[in-house]
């Protein structure tokens, strides 16, 4: 799922203040936590105790969408409440306030949250860690399904590098050396044969911006 | 401090003047508190086991042990006042874990004008108050009992349907008619509203019960049977699909302002696990505190919270069970990991000092009233003019 995180509130009320009536857009799409209606109405709350202590008073409407990135799901979610809108908050990744931008060039948008990463969430710890760069050309059959494009700190293709120890990376003392992993992953596979194969520099040229699929 | 107030008050003591040793306390108890001394024989209750239930206070032949809650004297002068107060000669003795609204408990019995009698666990009133109820001249008694299984002490509904029917068999050969004592169960169950699931599966992973199941046509089924109404997945839904019957979202923010209106500042609400203490029956409330009952301190809703301070509150304390005591499976833990979050967003406006989240026990009264006297104090003094008015001062300057 994307990872996100709520802006912190003080950076969402100055984003906000130059407008009075705001339409709260929630997500319910692939974000996590999902930032759907719940999200958008306990943010109302918030921004309203917070909008009295800096002596305004926003007027907010909620509504949560489908998918943020879907134009068509978007697009009719939003029209019927756009109605005496200053601006929309959105509550989905990056791309929702694009999409809402695209779609209402007349409106201004904000965005609530900070997008991280894609990633996998670890539920016990409540940890959620990154998993994937969207490069654009998957390794992960060659590597025992361990992204080091993601994983290793310098992104390399043939690892390990000279610098973990203990199975750790040299870039920070808390984060395991993917390319051990992936050596430990490929033993256990008795596939350790493959990281005798040379993977030469990637072309990053072919990195679609726009596909057709 | 604490230690001279454990000393001082428990909630359940035995008199052992009074005590014949019989045991049926002990092989009553479902919490495995009450042993018997292999020496001296002498019944022992370990409080830190007890929950309070109140199940050996009722059933002691002796008389011999003493509660604080809902014992005989506060049972039978409230009855007395409350007869006079309803004019009815109906009452209806209801288990708050499963006693929907007056007007839920009209429909389940047919009776419209009725005293009611609210307590933890029906399995706590002995027989001597069924028949002194009688004799006071209240004609029809009522009893909402949880179901077997969904009963928070295990043992006290299984417990009062034995009592009601021994009792009823009694009445009858004394000529007072057939079931004079009618006796229904209810439980309180989740609510799925499936237009309005995003079948993120969120229910699914907090679910103690696993009574949550994500279908392969999309969407969530629960197994009713499993659930036992903690409200945890209500909480935890982001698309606000789930709902706790009588304890709906909607409900709750209703009775807030209703609250908050007949209050006095500075205004301190009270979220509270029914379970994390028992409030007497013949108390008067303090006109600057009011509470609201939860089925599990799990069902507390940050939305619920920022209503009240919406609304005009000073304070909102969060009181629920430890963890070792919940009565739902661990559920309320995650009570004080979402009144944390709520906090640290609270802090970034300057509200961070309105919320205030403690865990106590019934057995030990004293700390419930430490923890509401120390929070009061400190919503008194940044009433004064502490928090919110330099935040003023700051944000216009």
């Amino acid at each position: 799922m994307i990872v996100t995180e709520l802006k912190p509130l003080d950076e969402i009320l100055d984003s906000i203040s130059p407008y009075s009536n705001i339409l709260i857009a929630g997500c319910d799409g692939c974000t996590q936590p999902p930032r759907g209606i719940r999200e958008a109405s306990a943010l109302s709350q918030l921004l309203e105790l917070g909008g009295k202590q800096r002596g305004k008073d926003f007027k907010f409407k909620v509504t949560t969408v489908v998918k943020q990135c879907d134009s068509v799901l978007t697009a009719s979610a939003l029209k019927p409440q756009m109605e005496g809108v200053d601006a929309v908050l959105s509550l989905a990744c990056g791309i929702g306030p694009q999409m809402v931008a695209e779609l209402f060039p007349d409106i201004p948008v904000i965005p609530a949250q900070n997008t991280h990463f894609m990633g996998e969430e670890e539920r016990e710890g409540g940890i959620l860690e990154d998993r994937c760069t969207a490069c654009g050309d998957c390794l992960l059959a060659f590597t025992g399904g361990i992204c080091p494009i993601t994983r290793c700190a310098k992104g390399l293709l043939n690892g390990a590098c000279g610098g973990a120890r203990d199975g750790k990376c040299e870039m920070d003392p808390e984060r395991d050396c993917a390319w051990e992993l992936i050596f430990e992953r490929l033993e256990r596979l008795g596939k350790l044969d493959r990281l005798k194969e040379y993977r030469p520099p990637r072309n990053y040229q072919a990195k679609a911006w726009r596909l057709t699929p | 401090m604490t230690e001279q107030i454990i000393e001082e008050i428990v909630a359940v003591k035995v008199n052992e003047e009074h005590c014949s040793r019989c045991s049926i306390c002990r092989s009553l108890c479902p919490f495995d508190a009450i042993t018997r001394d292999a020496e001296t024989g002498n019944i022992i209750v370990d409080v830190e086991k007890c929950q309070v239930c109140g199940i050996c206070y009722s059933a002691c032949p002796a008389r011999a042990i003493d509660t604080i809650y809902y014992d005989h004297d506060s049972l039978i002068s409230y009855l007395k006042k409350a007869k006079q107060e309803y004019g009815s000669q109906a009452l209806v003795i209801m288990c708050k874990g499963s006693a929907p609204d007056f007007a839920e408990v009209e429909k389940l019995f047919g009776v419209s004008n009725f005293i009611p009698l609210s307590v933890p666990c029906v399995g706590r009133i002995a027989d001597e108050i069924f028949l002194e109820a009688i004799e006071m001249g209240i004609g029809k008694i009522y009893v909402l009992a949880c179901d077997e299984d969904y009963c928070r002490f295990e043992r006290g509904s299984p417990l009062a349907g034995r009592r009601i029917l021994a009792l009823n068999l009694m009445l009858e050969q004394l000529g007072y008619g057939k079931e004079t004592i009618t006796l229904k169960r209810n439980s309180l169950k989740v609510k799925v509203d499936k237009d309005l699931c995003i079948a993120c599966g969120n229910c699914v992973y907090y679910c103690p019960y696993h009574a949550p199941k994500l279908e392969s046509e999309g969407g969530i089924s629960v197994d009713l049977d499993a659930c036992r109404g903690c409200g945890l997945c209500v909480v935890m839904c982001p698309a606000f699909a789930l709902e706790l019957e009588n304890w709906e979202r909607e409900r709750i923010s209703t009775l807030i302002p209703q609250l908050l209106a007949e209050m006095k500042p500075p205004k301190l609400l009270v979220f509270r696990c029914q379970w994390a203490f028992f409030p007497p029956l013949n108390g008067q409330l303090s006109p600057n505190i009011r509470f609201i009952d939860l089925p599990c301190a799990a069902r507390v809703d940050p939305i619920h919270i920022l209503d009240a301070l919406q609304g005009g509150a000073d304070g909102i304390l969060v009181v629920a069970c430890s963890e070792e005591d919940c009565k739902q499976e661990k559920a309320g833990g995650q009570a004080q990991r979402l009144v944390a979050k709520l906090k640290e967003r609270l802090s970034q406006i300057g509200f961070e000092d309105r919320l205030h989240f403690c865990s106590v026990s019934p057995r030990y009264p004293g700390q419930v009233e430490e923890e509401i006297g120390q929070f009061s104090q400190r919503i008194k003094e940044l009433s004064k003019g502490g928090g919110n008015d330099s935040n003023r001062t700051k944000a216009s300057g």
